[in-house]
């Protein structure tokens, strides 16, 4: 748990620095379309002049970070298979349901920076999926602790 | 004397041989029936801005195929020249070398000049602008955040010492010249960033495939100082993470580049780099 938010926190840091740096692209240029020809070509200079300047300021490393983590979750995830299935057991059970909620989280994430646009709808949507994601990894570490388990729940689906 | 007989009647004979094969040939034409016209159907987006209030609309013009060049764009051309001449579409090379005829046809996006006419005369060709860009007429989508993006990743050699510049060639192996094979050839056509849809969504801030393979093509020439910078520029959940590895970009690229595995490299390039050499320029 304490490295699922960890985790999290970076690659939350990340994002921020990262819209304030790209808004030379962004949005304005879709705003001027409203407008006349002229004023759009000036827009338009007015972004390549902006360009070169407003890079400067990378440094951090934050978003091939989360990309490097989301991979190595994902193989993570892959080899738990076999250990739940050789070693079921409570070690086991906690570990799938911390690697399944983080899978899920920055999975789910990832749709959500393609599709929710707008500050506040942004700000509404991260807040939903931080409590799906809270109460998905509740839910499963109150089923390992109160019921028989994520592994041995799997394995008595085969005894259906 | 006998000479020139034999040579009057040699040639006598090269006329008549002559006459019976254009009687052969007239035999032939007649022979074959005249060709039936293939009359084809195109359906192209047709939308002009000065007349106020026009709403996009498809137009269809028929084309009979016997008489046409084997191209959409010729065409197109031809529907330009002898049906309508207000009918708005990008041209230059006509031989896919410049990238100016890009547009949708028949749900892909490729170059009109590349791009052979379906000859199912039954099923009309449908012809509309690149995806999910402005329009500025017809077939003419708006570029400019396109050349921008391209603009912003600098693609031009960067060289941290300046002070050898122009003095001699900066020299390359046969194996470093080979990395950039399959990514110089690209010609900014943006078929493969409009079939993207994460370009579609977030266009303004994700840079699209062909921009990002040119970063790539800039990254990796042994002759650019610059690799680090260039990578770290791309450390934003947008620029470079939107790409979700669909594909569509390899699929439909009319030069049979692949920008879904330029953008792959970067990401694993991504991964490993030091930041420790990065000047502070």
């Amino acid at each position: 748990m304490a490295s699922f938010v960890r985790l999290s926190s970076v690659c939350h840091r990340g994002v921020k620095p990262l819209f304030a740096r790209n808004t030379f692209l962004p949005r304005e240029l879709l705003a001027c379309r409203t407008l006349r020809e002229k004023d759009c070509i000036q827009s338009s200079v007015q972004i390549h002049a902006s360009s070169s300047s407003s890079h400067s300021a990378a440094g951090s490393k934050a978003a091939s970070m989360h990309w490097t983590g989301e991979r190595m979750v994902s193989v993570l995830l892959l080899s738990m298979a076999p250990a739940a299935y050789l070693y079921p057991g409570p070690a086991v059970d906690y570990a799938v349901a911390a690697a399944l909620t983080l899978h899920g989280h920055w999975g789910i994430g990832q749709v959500l920076t393609d599709y929710v646009h707008g500050e506040a709808k942004i700000k509404l949507a991260n807040a939903s999926l931080y409590t799906l994601s809270m109460v998905t990894f509740a839910g499963l570490c109150y089923f390992n602790y109160k019921d028989v388990g994520i592994c041995k729940a799997i394995a008595m689906l085969w005894s259906i | 004397m006998s000479i020139v007989c034999t040579h009057i009647g040699r040639s006598a004979l090269a006329i008549r041989g002559c006459g019976a094969m254009t009687m052969v040939r007239y035999a032939q034409t007649a022979a074959a029936p005249a060709p039936a016209p293939r009359i084809k159907k195109f359906q192209i987006y047709r939308w002009d801005p000065d007349t106020p209030g026009d709403k996009p609309r498809m137009q269809t013009y028929e084309i009979d195929l016997n008489t046409c060049g084997p191209m959409v764009l010729d065409a197109l051309i031809k529907i330009k020249n002898e049906m309508d001449p207000t009918l708005t579409f990008r041209r230059s090379c006509r031989e896919g070398i410049c990238g100016s005829c890009a547009m949708n046809i028949n749900g892909g996006n490729t170059l009109a000049c590349l791009n052979k006419i379906d000859t199912n005369t039954s099923k009309a060709s449908k012809i509309y602008p690149l995806p999910h860009m402005y329009v500025v007429k017809d077939l003419v989508p708006d570029m400019s955040n396109f050349y921008a993006q391209y603009k912003s990743i600098e693609p031009y050699l960067k060289k941290k010492d300046e002070t050898q510049e122009g003095k001699q060639q900066y020299h390359q192996t046969v194996e470093d010249r080979q990395k950039l094979d399959g990514l110089y050839e690209c010609i900014l056509c943006a078929c493969c960033s409009t079939s993207c849809p994460s370009y579609w969504w977030n266009g303004d801030k994700y840079l699209g495939p062909a921009v990002l393979m040119q970063a790539y093509r800039w990254m990796i020439d042994s002759r650019d100082d610059f690799t680090e910078e260039r990578l770290s520029k791309l450390q934003d959940p947008f620029s470079l993470y939107r790409c979700h590895t669909i594909m569509n970009c390899t699929k439909t690229c009319p030069k049979g580049l692949n920008p879904g595995k330029a953008i792959a490299e970067i990401k694993k390039m991504m991964a490993t780099y030091k930041e420790k050499n990065m000047s502070v320029s």
